[in-house]
């Protein structure tokens, strides 16, 4: 019997139906890591070759568990900008954010504040479209916290393991191997759904178009100014349709 | 010390906007005007973070065919369109760009 007791002692689940819940949403992740781990590899080297130490590109990787975040501010970092100019690159990266943490919201309403910070520390496109994507489903709803919880957990592993062996192993792969397009690939495969509507595509064109003219903007600034168009055309796109 | 300093204030942005509704605010309680912005604000960001990736590799503008990545990355968005699969979006794009790298070389 002492083993018993043991074993539920140290079950952190407190259903079958949320460790269920839990193994599915790791599950569901794996497919997805065949992009999270090179890609988290390539942010680990690019943050050493940006000057960073080891350590302070593993600490960057647990304390914004960003990728696209955690290059920019490499790159800006390296070369000299002043602390708010990198932190307004993180704000703008980190805009879209805003937006899971309001789809999310309903779905979380009833979790203790603790649980919602974790979820919030742990989001992530790929964590957000499957978490999303299971609260929406039909059905029992009970424990579906768990569902994105193992997901997140599963990507945030990965990621910071892939992140340490970059920061770690430095530059060893070739860059004929051109692994460094997985970034790019990452972000293609999440710009993607975000396409529903003409003035979906009308937000992405301008601020694409706009990332390459403005370029030559010093601070990575193009990005920031970029991403305002876009969303100004989406916003005027529809106003105009509407009317 | 500036990098100490941008890593900790670099992951409360990051923090902070991640938490933002699911912990501080109810979004209904804001205009509507602000939640039609925030619709906009992936596909914008997103695409201002992969149009360089593909047309700057080498951090100039390169429209030409010897750039390889346009054509493998568009190739891989109308995967990524078609199947909004992300795997198949990576596996695919990464082997268009080899097969490219490797028939062209």
């Amino acid at each position: 019997m002492p083993a018993i007791v043991l074993h539920a002692h140290l079950d952190p689940f407190p259903s079958p139906h949320a460790r269920r819940e839990f193994l599915a949403g790791c599950r569901a992740t794996l497919p997805i890591l065949v992009g999270t781990i090179p890609f988290g590899f390539v942010a680990g080297v690019a943050c050493v070759a940006a000057g960073m130490t080891p350590l302070q590109s593993v600490a960057l990787s647990l304390s914004t568990f960003s990728g696209i975040a955690q290059l920019v501010t490499a790159q800006l970092l390296a070369a000299q900008s002043p602390l708010p100019v990198v932190l307004a690159a993180a704000l703008v990266l980190s805009l879209r954010h805003l937006m899971y943490s309001a789809a999310l919201s309903p779905h979380v309403a009833h979790l203790s504040p603790r649980w919602r910070l974790v979820m919030s520390y742990l989001m992530t496109d790929q964590g957000f479209a499957m978490g999303v994507k299971r609260f929406s489903e039909p059905g029992d709803r009970a424990y579906r916290e768990w569902h994105y919880l193992g997901a997140a957990l599963t990507l945030f592993v990965t990621w910071q393991s892939a992140v340490t062996a970059g920061a770690v192993a430095g530059a060893q792969v070739p860059a004929s191997w051109s692994l460094d397009f997985v970034v790019v690939l990452s972000f293609i495969s999440i710009l993607a759904p975000t396409l529903r509507t003409r003035a979906d595509l009308a937000a992405a064109l301008v601020a694409g178009a706009v990332a390459l003219i403005a370029a030559g903007l010093p601070w990575r600034l193009s990005l920031v100014v970029a991403s305002l168009c876009g969303i100004a055309a989406g916003v005027i796109y529809e106003r105009v349709k509407a009317r | 010390m500036t990098t100490w300093l941008a890593i900790v204030g670099v992951g409360l942005v990051t923090l902070l906007t991640r938490a933002s509704f699911m912990l501080f605010a109810n979004p209904h309680k804001f205009p509507h005007a602000f939640r039609v912005a925030l619709a906009f604000v992936p596909p914008a960001v997103l695409a201002a973070i992969v149009a360089p990736g593909l047309f700057m590799p080498e951090g100039t503008l390169d429209f030409s065919f010897d750039n390889l990545r346009w054509t493998a990355g568009l190739a891989a968005l109308a995967v990524a369109a078609r199947t909004r699969n992300a795997v198949a979006t990576i596996y695919m794009g990464m082997a268009i760009l080899w097969a490219l790298q490797w028939t062209l070389r």
